[in-house]
This record gives C-alpha cells, sequence and structure tokens, in this order.
C-alpha cells in the first residue's frame, strides 16, 4: 500500500468487507469523477449512471488494488475505461441516447449550454452549487491567518500534515486542529445552503 | 486520542484527519462505523469533502443534493454485490469481525430460505407418498386445502400446508391449478413421465440406498 496514499486505511477496511469505507470514499470522489465523464460523455443525462458504473466496477475489482498507485489514480483508470466503454455502446446502439449522440455531432456551443441544463443539472442544481462555491471563498477569506494556511496547503497544495507543520514551524497536532476549525467554520456557513436540517438527507 | 471520548467534537475532529488521511488505523475504523450509524456524521464527512473540492475548482462545488442521490443509488447496487475480502493486514483491530458481521448480515436471508426450501421438500414427498396414485404432476406443489370446499375437509392428502404458495386449490373436488405451476410442470415434463416419481416411494428408497453407498 502506498503509503502516500490519503486514502489507504479507508481502501484497507473495504478489503477487510467493510462496505461502508468504501461509501466514504463514494462520498470523496463522486464529484470528480462525475467531472471527469461529463468532460467525455457530453449527455449529462449519461454521467452519473456512468459514474455509478464506475463505482460498481471498483468495488468488485478493489481485491486486486494493490496500492502501487494512489487509489484516485486507478478510481480514475475505472471511469475513463467506463465512459469508453459506454461511448462505443452508445455508437453501436444509438436508440439508447440520441440526445447524447447529437450532443457529440453538435458542437454549437448553445446547444452544448441547453444539454448541460438537462434534467441532471437543472438551473437550480447549477445557482445552488455557485452559491456553495461563493460562501467557501468568502468563508476562507474569513478565517484567521493560521487556519487558512493550514486548510489551503492541505487541500490546494495536497501536503501532508507533517510538511504543513514543517512549514508553519508548529506540532502536527496543531496542524490537524487548525486544519479541522477551518473546516468547522467553513462548514458553519455552508449549513444553510446544503441542508434545512443537517445530515436529514445522509 | 484513541481513549478519548466519543463526543461530537472529537469524532468531528477524526473525520477531519481521515479525510486527509492522517487517522491511525483504531481511530479510522471508530471513524467509518459513526459514518455507518449517524447521519450527521455522513453529512460532515461530505460537507468537508465539498469543501475541498470547492476550494480546488468552482465547478466541483455541488449543493449536495445530487450529491445524496447518488449515494442512495449507488447503495441498492452495492448491496446487490457480494461482500468483498481481500487477504487482511496486521494491525487493524476487529475488523475481521466487522467483515464477519456484514457477511452474517448480509446473507441472513439465505438461511431461512434454505429452511423453506427444505420444508417444501419434505412436504412435497409426504404427500407424494402418501397419495400414489395422485399425478405427480400435483403431489408436487404442497398446498393449503381451500376452505371453502367442503370435500376437501375429507382428502387426506394435502398434509403440509406452506401459506407462503398456493398454487392449487381444491374446489368442489376439482383441482384449480396455477398456471405457472402448469408452465413449470410443462418445462419439467421428464420428470413427470419418469417411473421414479409415478412411485414415489421407490423414488425415496433409491436416495437412502445412495446415501449409505458412500
Amino acid at each position: 500500500m502506498n503509503a502516500n496514499d490519503a486514502d489507504a486505511p479507508l481502501v484497507e477496511r473495504v478489503k477487510l468487507g467493510d462496505v461502508k469505507a468504501f461509501e466514504m470514499l463514494v462520498v470523496k470522489y463522486q464529484r470528480r469523477i462525475e467531472r471527469l465523464i461529463g468532460r467525455m460523455v457530453r449527455d449529462v443525462d449519461l454521467v452519473p449512471d456512468i459514474a455509478q458504473e464506475t463505482f460498481v466496477r471498483a468495488y468488485r475489482a478493489i481485491p486486486q488494488f494493490r496500492g502501487e498507485s494512489a487509489f484516485y489514480t486507478w478510481l480514475y483508470r475505472i471511469a475513463v475505461n467506463t465512459a469508453k466503454k459506454a461511448l462505443v455502446e452508445l455508437k453501436r446502439d444509438p436508440t439508447v441516447s440520441e440526445s447524447a449522440l447529437a450532443a457529440r455531432e453538435d458542437d454549437d456551443e448553445t446547444s452544448r449550454v441547453e444539454n448541460e441544463l438537462s434534467d441532471g443539472e437543472t438551473p437550480d442544481a447549477v445557482l445552488a452549487s455557485k452559491q456553495v462555491a461563493a460562501a467557501v471563498n468568502a468563508a476562507i477569506e474569513a478565517l484567521s491567518e493560521d487556519l487558512r494556511q493550514a486548510i489551503t496547503l492541505r487541500e490546494i497544495e495536497g501536503l501532508s500534515y507533517e510538511e504543513i507543520a514543517d512549514l508553519m514551524n508548529c506540532p502536527i497536532g496543531t496542524v490537524r486542529s487548525r486544519i479541522f476549525r477551518a473546516r468547522e467554520a467553513i462548514a458553519l456557513r455552508l449549513r444553510p445552503l446544503l441542508d434545512t436540517r443537517e445530515g436529514s438527507r445522509w | 486520542m484513541s481513549a478519548g471520548p466519543e463526543n461530537d467534537s472529537t469524532l468531528r475532529e477524526h473525520l477531519s484527519a481521515l479525510v486527509d488521511g492522517e487517522l491511525k488505523p483504531g481511530d479510522a475504523a471508530r471513524a467509518c462505523a459513526a459514518w455507518r450509524d449517524d447521519a450527521s456524521c455522513r453529512a460532515t464527512w461530505h460537507t468537508y469533502h465539498l469543501i475541498g473540492d470547492a476550494l480546488r475548482s468552482d465547478d466541483l462545488a455541488s449543493d449536495g443534493q445530487h450529491d445524496a442521490q447518488f449515494l442512495k443509488a449507488l447503495r441498492e447496487r452495492l448491496a446487490r454485490e457480494p461482500v468483498v475480502l481481500a487477504p487482511a493486514p496486521q494491525g487493524v483491530e476487529s475488523a475481521p469481525m466487522r467483515a464477519v458481521a456484514v457477511g452474517g448480515r448480509r446473507w441472513g436471508w439465505r438461511a431461512p430460505s434454505a429452511v423453506a426450501a427444505g420444508f417444501v421438500m419434505v412436504a412435497g414427498a409426504l404427500v407424494a407418498t402418501r397419495e400414489p396414485e395422485r399425478p405427480a404432476a400435483v403431489a408436487l406443489a404442497p398446498t393449503p386445502v381451500a376452505k371453502a370446499a367442503p370435500s376437501a375437509a375429507a382428502e387426506p392428502i394435502l398434509v403440509a400446508t406452506n401459506p407462503a404458495a398456493a398454487p392449487v386449490g381444491m374446489v368442489d373436488g376439482k383441482f384449480i391449478r396455477d398456471a405457472r405451476l402448469d408452465r413449470y410442470l410443462a418445462a419439467h415434463k421428464q420428470f413427470a413421465g419418469s417411473s421414479a416419481l409415478g412411485v414415489p416411494s421407490a423414488f425415496l428408497r433409491s436416495a437412502t440406498s445412495d446415501a449409505s453407498n458412500r
């Protein structure tokens, strides 16, 4: 197992039969995987289906995952292969989704936008996502310098706690606590946008 | 840390560290259990990751609703998959027991259905033994007697009743058979015509002698 892979603890648990650990990985990567597939398959209605298929395949294959690459790299490959296979099937059987093929052939910007706004991605959802992004950025600005630096080094630069501790010249425990407090402060601002009652839909 | 109280703040700090892969295996097990048992933990886990995604790129932001629906749909598909079990590494506490518990729950339905299947077989054999001249086709399906039929009360053959399945009823001495049963029998004609089933006791005996030969 790759010691640098942040997912190693969860992947180990999945291998021991803990399907809930796999769900945690799904929640972590589902947005990135859907974006990746969305860039390959223009029909937004198909994107969640292909993403689901990706995760099911990953779940089946996880006993063979040896950790030679990071888990996300491995998952990324599965997503690309799954999307390619879906595109081949789509060409062979156009009745599956004519809108998907039309979208691929027609690169006109306006029709693409219309397509992106169908079903899976309603204008409401797009607006809500923009609000979330704005709220996160506003919350980051409102953080104290220590907290902002810690969360930025972790989430944007991808540094480990140890590296951040070196950079910020503080113990690892402090790094961990700063990142946690930064997340809590941002989550507090997000909560009204995400749900009326916390956890009700999870 | 590992002996710390499981209050919400500690748990969320653990989740935060797990987001970054900086949590000890023992604490990771507890965090996974919290995810399993507590909806607010699931929401927190999602929010922490959403924050990271939104920081890295605006187009990864989400209102969360789609994400929750995605997981719900995937859960239904994963429930149909066999539980993953790979060779266990050392040092992950109590994980094998979890795996067994998960497996036990997932396949728990098998025991009752095996019992039910066994019951049906025994009932079928009973019916077949008691009523040799009854067509084997009918005897194969153990069924409750239709209470409305007076003549049915005198019928000695239908001793075993299975409330779950009622493909055959008896009304005024006539058999009313389920169309599904007919289709099943049509598809298995070779058994209906076989001498073994025609003389059920012979069939039973041959089974026992098979066992003693081993």
